[in-house]
């Protein structure tokens, strides 16, 4: 797996470049609650015929920021990036809510420190 | 004719419909013109669970429970990263095991989505013969595991049941039987009317079209794209056993048929290949430590590319569990695929997509 860190600035320029659609193949959007504050967000994706190829680009997302939105390059990524906005209640441009969760269901149950 | 714009609601809940999902076809006339989905009824917090309620060794049982029909690709994409994080050999018998199980578990569910989608040509007929020729396939998987559905077979370190030769025995037996029915079934997918020249040029997903959705699985291999996780990932020995890829051009409900009817016969193959090659050895191997690290799997279930990611610190309860199913992934193709066809087409589309709603909203 190999990791490339990126900003909430330049993530969208950096996948741009990068991806190639007939080489790369866009896995998902992750996300892991580091603390009360901070949630890594990962754009995975793997190489087509190639054994063993992940690429995962990274950043940190803070309280309040808005992750810029793929969907023009890959749009198969919105729904990815819907999940991430019901699950860790971090809002994702072009990306509503609602994919899973209800108004009365749990809300952000990833985030850090949710409790039941 | 003038045009006529109508609103039909698909789902939650509708006889063509196996699990639930909403769609709101707006089709003018009686073409699709547009579409919006809700796949949220089955919602159960599974990832959270892995994260606060379950020890990491108690997953592989828990994430099982994801999906009925893939239970043994879940289990495994998961048990494969858990060992990868706490390191250790797993023995050539329980990689084999787990290949064997996973290949029955492809053929008896490419069976259920061809029995499908013959139910929504109209020819119930088929539908019956195919879920009587998926039966012994489950009683192989009962045979090996003890269970039909959830088989809780595999554990970090190996599987839990060794294989016996009467067991062995019993897989030839049914595999050859499988093989000579699935020639037929093969030549009636082909030639049939009802299963043929009726899906032919229906629900088209071209080559580009896949590209630009990352389509994955049978839904992909059927528009061309040579993608198979089988073959790009070095977890299991798929190098050893005769896989071989399965692509078609088409891109229509008759090529996706063709790849399902296809990939059983190499699964048949691959199958029979590992019982008799099965190598002499322990089937569970103790691995001490506990995950630590980050580290992301990915496994050919039925209906496409499978993700696991998980990270741990040494600790009895993983930091995050990351589940990505096939048919999440691929919900965007199917939007796509839906847009210009005729209304009356959309079960037979839907059910040639082979969606798992249990796994998407997981």
């Amino acid at each position: 797996m190999k990791k490339i860190e990126v900003t909430l600035k330049n993530v969208v320029n950096v996948i741009r470049e990068f991806y190639k659609p007939k080489v790369h193949h866009f896995l998902t959007l992750n996300g892991v609650a580091l603390d009360e504050s901070t949630t890594e967000i990962q754009w995975i994706f793997s190489n087509y015929k190639e054994l063993d190829h992940t690429t995962v680009f990274l950043t940190h997302v803070k309280d309040g920021d808005i992750i810029p939105s793929i969907v023009d390059i890959i749009p198969s990524a919105i729904i990815s990036q819907r999940e991430i906005v019901d699950m860790f209640g971090i809002k994702v441009e072009d990306s509503e809510r609602g994919l899973y969760l209800d108004e009365d269901s749990l809300q952000k149950p990833l985030a850090y420190g949710c409790a039941l | 004719m003038s045009k006529k714009t109508i609103n039909i609601p698909l789902g939650s809940q509708h006889i063509s419909l196996l699990e639930p999902i909403r769609f709101k076809f707006t089709c003018e006339n009686e073409k699709i013109v547009e579409i919006d989905s809700d796949v949220g009824f089955v919602h159960r917090g599974v990832e959270r669970a892995c994260s606060t309620k379950f020890k990491y060794d108690a997953i592989p049982y828990v994430v099982a429970r994801v999906c009925g029909l893939c239970a043994i690709t879940h289990s495994l994409s998961y048990s494969m990263a858990a060992e990868a994080l706490i390191g250790g050999e797993i023995s050539k018998k329980a990689q084999y095991l787990r290949v064997l199980m996973v290949e029955l578990d492809r053929i008896h569910s490419h069976m259920l989505c061809l029995a499908h989608v013959s139910e929504n040509a109209g020819y119930e007929a088929k539908f019956m013969q195919l879920m009587g020729d998926r039966e012994p396939i489950m009683d192989l998987q009962e045979a090996i595991s003890g269970n039909r559905v959830q088989f809780d077979y595999v554990s970090i370190g190996g599987v839990n049941r060794d294989i016996s030769p009467d067991v062995v025995s019993q897989i030839k037996q049914t595999l050859k039987e499988l093989r000579s029915k699935m020639e037929d079934y093969i030549s009636e997918f082909e030639s049939n009317w009802s299963l043929s020249l009726r899906f032919k040029g229906i629900g088209t997903l071209s080559k580009e079209e896949a590209y630009r959705y990352n389509a994955i699985g049978p839904l992909a291999r059927a528009s061309g794209l040579e993608t198979d996780v089988r073959m790009e990932s070095s977890l299991l020995p798929y190098d050893e056993i005769g896989f071989k890829l399965v692509t078609k051009q088409s891109g229509d409900i008759y090529a996706r048929n063709m790849v399902r009817l296809d990939e059983i016969i190499n699964s048949i193959e691959m199958c029979e290949n590992i019982v008799d090659a099965m190598p002499e050895g322990e089937i569970f191997t103790k691995l001490k430590g506990k995950p630590d690290g980050e580290i992301i799997t990915r496994l050919e279930a039925p209906r496409g590319e499978l993700m696991y990611y998980i990270k741990g610190s040494k600790k009895p309860i993983l930091d995050r569990v990351r589940i990505k199913t096939p048919t999440f992934s691929s919900i965007p193709a199917f939007m796509h695929v839906f847009k210009g066809q005729e209304y009356a087409d959309a079960p037979a589309i839907l059910a040639s997509f082979d969606p798992c709603m249990s796994c998407t909203a997981k």
